[in-house]
């Protein structure tokens, strides 16, 4: 019954959307205001019902409706409360289902937002926005349905693979969807300008925020995602080089381009098409990734059911695809920009080196994501690429952005004169060659390592400076120095928050470096009161205890003393969990963490007949908590460049453009 | 910088480009694209594995055997086998089938000194890197066994017996 009313209200949400499109199209062609309002209702009106059909979907996984297929995979008798919440997104159908609730929050928050001077998009905004709903309406309704229902009730469900019963594997997917989601909204309003013909910048002032904002869920997803596989996949890492992490990196590369080169199109009115590019670009990109995540085209270590919508999604990528570039092309002339690069040595041309360097490893990771398919194509083989390739292709590439991430606030717009930046850049470079030379006496050999390091730290190192130039600035003016430093922040929140975000990626830089360079690792048996040592630890094993935990869970769990230089620092405890019934373990690592490194334990192996002895992983992973507190400097970092500043909100009425010449800041 | 001009536009004085100007960025462009051709290259040539299903191998067993290899199959389940030989020796061997219904070709995996996986079990997928020996037997890479990551766990309609 409530199955019934959940595929019904998704039945008629694909009407409603079906209805806004035509609606909106057919009111901007024969100019009837009517039409547009009637649209924007029907889209608006698409959130509650697809409310509706979400709260249907919860009732049932909570009710345990095991005669709906969906509630049956992902849900179970035993299945904790909150967890058959989060099990609206645990599946295929399901996932689908959460996606077109958050695309119709956006789309009904853009529509209820203040239309002021961009009223004129609205109708396009409605048309290629409602568009992309129905696409994936289409695909709920008709062919994912999750209300599906089994020709007969089963006891019992399948319930969630324990292994997703992490926090962070329960936020990490709708960080993702809010994602990509988000990216779907600057590219709806950069299609209407392109439909409308107004093409100054009026459309990315609209969705800054929207594409800030969309940043950072996607950041955060890839962060969280990380966590999850460090803290519970146990083989010491955060990121694998795997087709679905990449599908959601992708999308990330495009748009951090994106962020970047808009402003150029905002000071100096260049780059309108190469924006245009972009957004269209991470659009697509947007779009593939789930189509990877779901269709299992490419064999990935995360398993989505093999499904039968990928010729949809490859249809309906093609058609955006065209369309895109059709309305690019024909307003080609009025995306020429009259202004030109005027020297190499500029922030505009520093702005440009960024886009160039992220379009190059988003290529490369684009080749090596998709190189079985195009191997197949050309050899007949199919092909594969592992994680140390990427790395070997990459690190150069980061390390060339770490560079221009640390020199090009110190450039100008339109030109920089040689000298100027030799002087701001001499000291630093000293600095940092003096602090490199000492970690080669400290016994850091490795040439990578010291080249990595080197170029972290002078990113830092003149990075750093920038706050202390700006906040001694303020101090001059009898500020104190939290005053300053504070205002300083506050007065320019996408600039500073700008340079908070890549401390935050230098701070992460630091801590890839540690984990990627100088892990060490080993693995062996212990007997009770035997000890092993890695690097400066060692550790005791001191016994193995087993007991029952809630539900049918059975741990095994060893005790286990953490020396460093021979002096007991903690006692952890790893262990291995069994759910007795799915007979499904789950290695819970332990560690003890630190700022430099972690120490980091599995218990990998016990025999209950060796009743003594125990095998163990142990990983020492240097730096590694900086990956997280880089992670973390970088949200915080994201929320100053995207929250709102009143002072500047109230000053938002259209200003002539400035003179191109003199108004250089 | 010689060679520039000012012109009025629509927008206002504008600094107009030298076509040399043009030239240089074409040709720096050039230059860059190649470097990173080449940093491609140079990180694919002999990395690159050939992506094999269980009965793919077998076709061609003569000439992949040695080479590095990614495999894909599903785990049958009373195969596993995992032998602590000393302190810090093990050794982990399961078969892969491509069909665990009707499993007619079974590849041998040998893991040395890895743990085994939580999600290694009966007819879960692996991923298996590594290479096959003369013998038949398919060696691990170290940290070369992936199992699916059970992200939205699907398994086939359930039997209506059950």
């Amino acid at each position: 019954m409530l199955a019934d009313f959940g595929h019904f209200t998704l039945l008629i949400a694909f009407l409603v959307s079906l209805y806004a499109v035509v609606a909106a199209g057919f009111g901007s062609w024969q100019k009837r205001p009517l039409f547009i309002a009637s649209a924007r209702n029907a889209t608006i009106v698409t959130l509650p019902l697809l409310l509706l059909a979400g709260g249907s979907m919860i009732a049932l996984l909570l009710s345990g409706d095991f005669s709906v297929e969906y509630v049956w995979r992902v849900s179970s008798l035993e299945t904790p409360t909150i967890l058959k919440v989060t099990a609206l997104w645990g599946g295929q159908a399901g996932s689908l289902l959460f996606w077109n609730m958050l695309l119709a929050i956006f789309l009904a928050a853009a529509m209820l937002r203040k239309w002021g001077e961009e009223q004129v998009f609205m109708p396009y905004v409605i048309m290629v926005g409602s568009f992309t709903q129905l696409f994936f309406l289409g695909l709920s309704t008709f062919i994912e349905n999750p209300f599906a229902r089994l020709d007969f009730v089963p006891p019992d469900g399948n319930g969630l693979s324990p292994l997703l019963r992490h926090p962070g594997m329960i936020i990490h997917p709708p960080m993702l969807y809010l994602g990509f989601i988000g990216f779907i909204v600057p590219y709806i309003f950069a299609m209407a300008a392109l439909i409308s013909g107004k093409l100054d910048d009026e459309w990315i002032r609209t969705t800054r925020r929207w594409t800030l904002v969309a940043w950072l869920f996607l950041s955060l997803g890839l962060i969280l995602g990380g966590r999850w596989a460090y803290d519970v996949l146990g083989w010491g890492g955060y990121w694998g080089w795997d087709p679905v992490e990449n599908a959601s990196l992708m999308p990330w590369l495009s748009g951090t381009a994106f962020l970047h080169s808009v402003m150029i199109q905002e000071k100096r009115n260049m780059f309108k098409m190469w924006n245009m590019f972009l957004i269209i670009l991470t659009y697509c990109l947007v779009i593939l990734g789930t189509f990877i995540v779901r269709t299992g085209v490419i064999s990935s270590v995360h398993s989505f059911a093999r499904s039968d919508i990928g010729p949809y999604f490859f249809g309906f990528i093609a058609f955006m695809f065209i369309f895109s570039a059709f309305w690019v092309s024909k307003r080609r002339d009025e995306l020429s920009s009259p202004n030109h690069l005027t020297s190499f040595l500029s922030r505009e041309a520093a702005f440009l080196y960024n886009n160039f360097v992220i379009l190059a490893i988003l290529a490369i990771v684009f080749l090596f994501t998709y190189y079985p398919i195009i191997s197949e194509l050309i050899t007949g083989e199919k092909g594969f690429v592992g994680p140390t390739v990427y790395e070997q292709a990459l690190a150069p590439l980061f390390a060339v952005l770490l560079l221009l991430m640390g020199v090009a606030p110190l450039t100008m717009w339109y030109r920089t004169s040689i000298e100027r930046l030799q002087m701001s850049l001499r000291w630093p470079v000293v600095a940092t060659a003096v602090f490199t030379l000492i970690l080669f006496l400290l016994g850091i050999h490795s040439v990578g390592a010291l080249i990595g390091l080197f170029v972290v730290t002078f990113a830092a190192v003149l990075t750093l400076l920038e706050f202390w130039k700006g906040t001694r600035a303020r101090m001059g003016r009898g500020e104190n120095a939290w005053q300053a430093f504070s205002n300083l922040l506050a007065r320019n929140r996408r600039r500073y928050g700008g340079y908070w975000i890549h401390m935050g990626v230098i701070v992460m830089g630091f801590g890839v470096i540690g984990v990627e360079i100088f892990q060490q690792e080993t693995q062996m048996r212990l007997q009770q009161g035997e000890s092993l040592s890695l690097g400066n630890y060692t550790m005791v094993f001191n016994g193995v205890e087993r007991y029952a935990g809630p539900d049918d869970l059975v741990v095994t769990e060893a005790t286990v003393d953490v020396l460093k230089n021979g002096r007991l620092v903690k006692t952890i405890h790893p262990q291995i969990e069994l759910y007795t019934r799915t007979q499904q373990p789950m290695t819970i690592p332990d560690l003890r963490a630190t700022i430099s490194e972690d120490f980091y334990v599995l218990l990998v192996n016990w025999e209950p007949t060796t009743a003594d002895a125990a095998t163990f992983r142990v990983f020492l992973n240097p730096l590694v908590n900086w990956v997280w507190a880089g992670g973390f400097i970088f949200v915080i970092g994201t929320l100053i460049a995207a929250w709102p500043d009143p002072r500047k909100e109230r000053q938002r009425v259209p200003q002539p453009r400035r003179a191109a010449i003199g108004a250089a800041d | 910088m010689s060679g520039v001009s000012w012109t009025n536009k629509d927008e206002g004085l504008v600094l107009e480009q030298p076509k040399q100007n043009r030239l240089k960025f074409v040709v720096a462009g050039v230059v860059l694209v190649a470097a990173i051709v080449y940093l491609v290259v140079n990180a694919m040539s002999g990395n690159t594995q050939l992506y094999k299903t269980v009965g793919e191998f077998y076709s061609e067993q003569a000439r992949l055997t040695g080479r590095d290899l990614r495999v894909a199959g599903w785990v049958m389940g009373d195969s596993i086998q995992y032998t602590q030989i000393d302190a810090t020796n093990s050794r982990l061997e399961f078969d892969i089938v491509d069909d665990v219904n009707n499993p007619t070709q079974r590849l041998r995996v040998v893991a040395l000194n890895e743990p085994k996986p939580d999600l290694l079990q009966h007819q879960a997928q692996a991923l298996v890197e590594g290479h096959a020996e003369d013998s038949g037997t398919f060696v691990a890479n170290k940290g070369g066994l992936f199992l699916k990551c059970p992200t939205r766990y699907e398994e086939m309609q359930p039997a209506a017996s059950s």
